[in-house]
């Protein structure tokens, strides 16, 4: 069994309880069978005939649904600079498992389609590349517009692209840059709408309206992107928030005034979900003050109420932990990015890491919400990729990297990504991350269902893998839960799912939590299930603590809640091969918190870890036959977070 | 052949856009070809910069102001004509790109001027039934055995729980069956590809033939082994046109856009020679000779 040998011990007295005595000796003298029933449960017709489907009549979720909140395609300025040439149908149709031919000309197609997808091109120049290309002759007659064209057609599309990003951020634009109101931005807003509405198919694939909104001031990465819960015809109201001034601010207090509006005009709902605080400089999750002015009420009330998401890990770096934030967490040290902001311009200090990483920002969360009365960090999870390829292709072994130029090809191994000699700032293509998917329990597969899933923050992140999590906390799972065939009935049945909250302890009870995960049916056995918790001490201080709670194989858990034995490693880098004959295809357990202080904000959430498999780069190597860096990764264990579960004392 | 059909040749496509182009240099540029030194402007043009002018600006242009936008024309006529006399066209990237994109947009315009009929689209279906045909969907229940767990014996273990699940009501409640797992005991009306993604890659090929009631398998998933009842099995059915008339109208013209684009380059590529010589040198990849259409 798959789970901590108290667990198991208790499971299989629950099996015996309710069978017959013999199972067990049947089991021992092998040639019966453990676990069944006697024949009087066998012959047992119900009398009453309940509905045969134990899902009819239920209306929680059943399985979770994969998808991609964060697609870039043509019509994004750097996207198009970087040799991207598929739009946004392509992209759509390249989720729903379609075969397509890719930016550079290779054929690609996904290992299985795709649940949903957001296209979220940038806001701020939406439709400049199809306008630049077009040779647009009020951008063609300023000496940047003219100097990015001549550098596209001379094959210099990266260095292009580089040079618009950075351009933005310091506000550079040249004169005929698109902006919403023109003809030029109308029909790119107008063209992704429709790509959305054409391929959205409710009950098998959701294409959602949205765009990114790309707020970059000094190379600072404050990304969002925002989700439409509605329809084209809603979304067609508005045109989208911009960051350049006169229209746009980089501002995300505007954005959120920007979205109260557009709610009211359109009537869709809308949310913002914040992508890589690890490029932020430290300015993702403030605590003292915002923009130059001190958190209020207001900015904390606004975020909680526009941002329910955070994109916790994307090819641009993971940012649930940091090493240096967590030393005694040996996991935290995951495809990190670490080394500047966004466009290199400002190399990183070690002050800025708190505020940049999602679970500081959670622990920091719990003290802004003493201070101001509202947690502008109680986010939930999901991944995704911020591909600029229009191919959400971030599976290890078919990788199609983060822009054009990053397809397939010999040399994407050794090649620069960003390199910033006066700040020291490089990044090697090798560091690009293969990550991640937006995991959501939605009821079904429609824009209106996952959004709301999203909303209650019902929802994982993963790398890349599509293991199937459930997490629920309450106070009464006891261990038996754990072997309940379903874990979901009895989840919803005795607690709240991810993203929920908990508030008033009753007298003399801790937090109990049942956790499980079911590996991806293509992908890795899991090594083990963890459970971070973080709260605010007797002082006032924030603490974290990790604790594995089921792992695979013979290794046990010790009295401080840790199995420091490595799970091992069947990788063979040269082969680019694995095999699951470690780990476990399936772990689930009940844990309750061993060290509860009812009077103590917290919050929990359970990180599950596969088993070593080759990463991209390994498959590379394999395939082409080259020769990698030194220090290059090769191998990963792929990973996915969960929502928190938040405990409010008196609540 | 109906005016639908013949809509739709692409030789006639190009007939079309070449009667527009050829329209196009007539009324624009007047008497315009490269010698002419007449230049003309149609009172209709005249309206139409003032029309901009008014859209841009929110007011009509002034006497002076109209003056200066017929000016400016007329330069833009002059500075394109000796342009193209010079032969400043020829080899410029932007516009050969931007010509070609004209040329493309204005074939895939074509290709869904005239909406799709029902017949069309419902020949299309029929043409391609796998696009949107589901499948058969089945409603199965499944007991899962975990063979890592029960090592050598899940095999035994799995027949001796056959045995006696087929001497038992087909009804009988088999909750406390078989080993816990978040695999769903009970699936309705799933498709294979619904299937196949929560028991992993060829288990509903697995489970195509087991009879509906009886108890079948193992089945070998990723997971371990199971022990399958079909319920029910129901035939897939092609979805009538009305139900999905969208999303085929959308494929449909997905490819149909794509085939007039392939077919007009194949008629015109008829007409001209191309030679493609061989390269200079191995090494010189970007700048190989070809003529293309």
């Amino acid at each position: 069994m798959y789970m901590k040998s108290r667990n198991r011990t208790v499971l299989l007295a629950l099996l015996i309880g309710s069978l017959t005595p013999c199972a067990l000796a049947d089991e021992r003298s092998g040639v019966g069978v453990s676990g069944i029933a006697d024949q009087a449960q066998l012959d047992k017709v119900h009398p009453s005939k309940p509905n045969y489907s134990p899902y009819a009549g239920r209306n929680y979720p059943t399985m979770p649904l994969f998808g991609e909140t964060h697609m870039h395609t043509s019509y994004s300025m750097d996207a198009g600079a970087f040799g991207a040439r598929l739009g946004p149908r392509e992209a759509y149709r390249f989720a729903r498992g379609e075969e397509l031919i890719s930016n550079t000309g290779q054929p690609v197609k996904l290992s299985r389609p795709l649940d949903f997808m957001v296209v979220a091109d940038h806001s701020d120049g939406m439709g400049f590349f199809p306008q630049l290309m077009g040779g647009d002759p009020q951008l063609l007659a300023t000496p940047k517009g003219r100097m990015w064209y001549d550098m596209i057609t001379g094959g210099r599309g990266a260095e292009a692209a580089m040079d618009i990003i950075i351009s933005f951020g310091r506000n550079e634009m040249p004169d005929g840059f698109p902006t919403p109101g023109t003809t030029a931005y109308r029909n790119a807003w107008s063209e992704t709408i429709k790509a959305a509405e054409e391929y959205n198919e409710p009950g098998r694939f959701t294409a959602f309206i949205g765009y990114e909104w790309t707020s970059n001031t000094g190379g600072n990465n404050l990304h969002r992107n925002v989700i439409f819960r509605g329809d084209g015809a809603q979304a067609r109201l508005v045109e989208p928030f911009t960051t350049l001034p006169p229209l746009g601010s980089d501002n995300p207090v505007d954005l959120w005034q920007w979205m109260a509006e557009a709610e009211a005009k359109t009537g869709s709902e809308l949310l913002a979900i914040a992508h890589n605080g690890n490029l932020s400089n430290g300015t993702m999750f403030p605590v003292v003050e915002a923009f130059g002015k001190k958190l209020d009420k207001d900015y904390v009330q606004a975020r909680a109420r526009w941002e329910p998401l955070y994109e916790v890990t994307q090819m641009k770096g993971t940012g649930e932990a940091h090493p240096y934030l967590s030393p005694d967490d040996e996991f935290a040290d995951f495809e990190i990015w670490d080394r500047a902001n966004l466009d290199g311009s400002v190399a990183k200090t070690q002050d800025m890491l708190e505020f940049e990483y999602a679970r500081s920002a959670l622990r920091n969360g719990l003290v802004l919400e003493a201070r101001l009365g509202t947690n502008p960090y109680k986010f939930g999870m999901i991944g995704s990729t911020d591909a600029h390829t229009a191919l959400v292709a971030i599976e290890e072994d078919n990788f199609f990297g983060k822009v054009a130029g990053q397809e397939p090809s010999p040399e994407r191994l050794t090649k620069t990504f960003l390199d910033n000699p006066e700040t020291g700032a490089k990044i090697m293509d090798w560091e690009v991350s293969s990550s991640g998917f937006a995991a959501v329990w939605a009821t079904e597969n429609t824009r209106e269902a996952i959004f709301d899933a999203m909303k209650r923050r019902e929802t994982y992140a993963t790398t890349g893998t599509r293991v199937a999590v459930r997490f629920f906390g309450g106070w009464d799972f006891d261990p038996a839960d754990a072997g309940n065939r379903m874990p979901a009935s009895i989840g919803y049945a005795k607690g709240v799912p991810m993203g929920g909250d908990l508030r008033n302890a009753p007298d003399g009870k801790a937090p109990s939590f049942l956790v499980a995960a079911l590996k991806d049916p293509l992908g890795a056995n899991l090594d083990r299930i963890q459970i971070v918790k973080g709260w605010v001490d007797s002082n006032g201080k924030t603490q974290e603590r990790v604790f594995d709670v089921a792992v695979s194989g013979n290794r046990t858990i010790d009295a401080n809640g840790r199995s420091d034995t490595a799970v091992g490693n069947t990788v063979d880098v040269a082969e680019a091969t694995w095999t699951n004959t470690i780990g476990a295809p399936e772990l689930i357990t009940v844990w309750r918190d061993p060290d509860f202080d009812s009077r103590q904000r917290a919050f929990y959430y359970a990180r599950v870890i596969e088993i070593p498999t080759p990463r991209w780069t390994a498959y590379d190597v394999k395939h082409f036959g080259n020769e990698p860096l030194p220090g290059t990764v090769m191998v990963l264990q792929e990973r996915a977070y969960t929502s928190p579960i938040w405990y409010t004392p008196g609540g | 052949m109906g005016l639908r059909s013949v809509l739709r040749e692409p030789l006639l496509h190009f007939a079309v856009i070449g009667a527009a182009l050829f329209g196009w240099y007539q009324w624009g540029g007047g008497e315009s070809g490269s010698g002419s030194t007449r230049i003309a402007i149609t009172g209709g043009h005249i309206d139409h910069l003032a029309a901009s002018y008014a859209k841009a600006w929110r007011r009509p242009p002034t006497e002076v102001e109209l003056k200066g936008l017929i000016d400016d024309w007329v330069r833009e006529e002059i500075a394109i004509r000796e342009a193209v006399a010079a032969g400043l066209d020829q080899g410029d990237t932007i516009i050969r790109r931007r010509l070609r994109q004209k040329f493309e947009f204005l074939i895939e315009d074509l290709a869904q001027a005239v909406p799709p009929t029902d017949e069309e689209l419902s020949a299309w279906l029929v043409a391609n039934p796998s696009v949107f045909e589901p499948g058969p969907r089945v409603t199965l229940r499944q007991i899962y055995l975990n063979s890592d767990q029960r090592g050598p014996s899940a095999a035994a273990d799995a027949a001796a729980l056959l045995d006696r699940l087929n001497s038992a009501d087909p009804d009988a409640e088999i909750d406390l069956l078989g080993d816990p797992t978040m695999l769903p005991p009970a699936i309705d009306r799933a498709q294979a590809r619904d299937i196949d993604r929560l028991f992993g890659p060829g288990f509903a090929d697995q489970i195509a033939g087991f009879v509906p009631g009886a108890w079948s398998g193992p089945v070998k998933s990723v997971y371990g082994l199971h022990l399958v009842q079909v319920r029910e099995r129901i035939e897939g059915a092609l979805p009538a046109l009305a139900e999905i008339r969208p999303l085929v109208e959308r494929e449909f013209l997905t490819e149909r856009r794509q085939q007039q684009l392939d077919a007009v380059y194949e008629a015109l590529l008829a007409k001209y020679t191309v030679v493609i010589e061989p390269r200079h040198g191995a090494s010189a990849a970007s700048d190989s000779p070809s003529e293309e259409p």
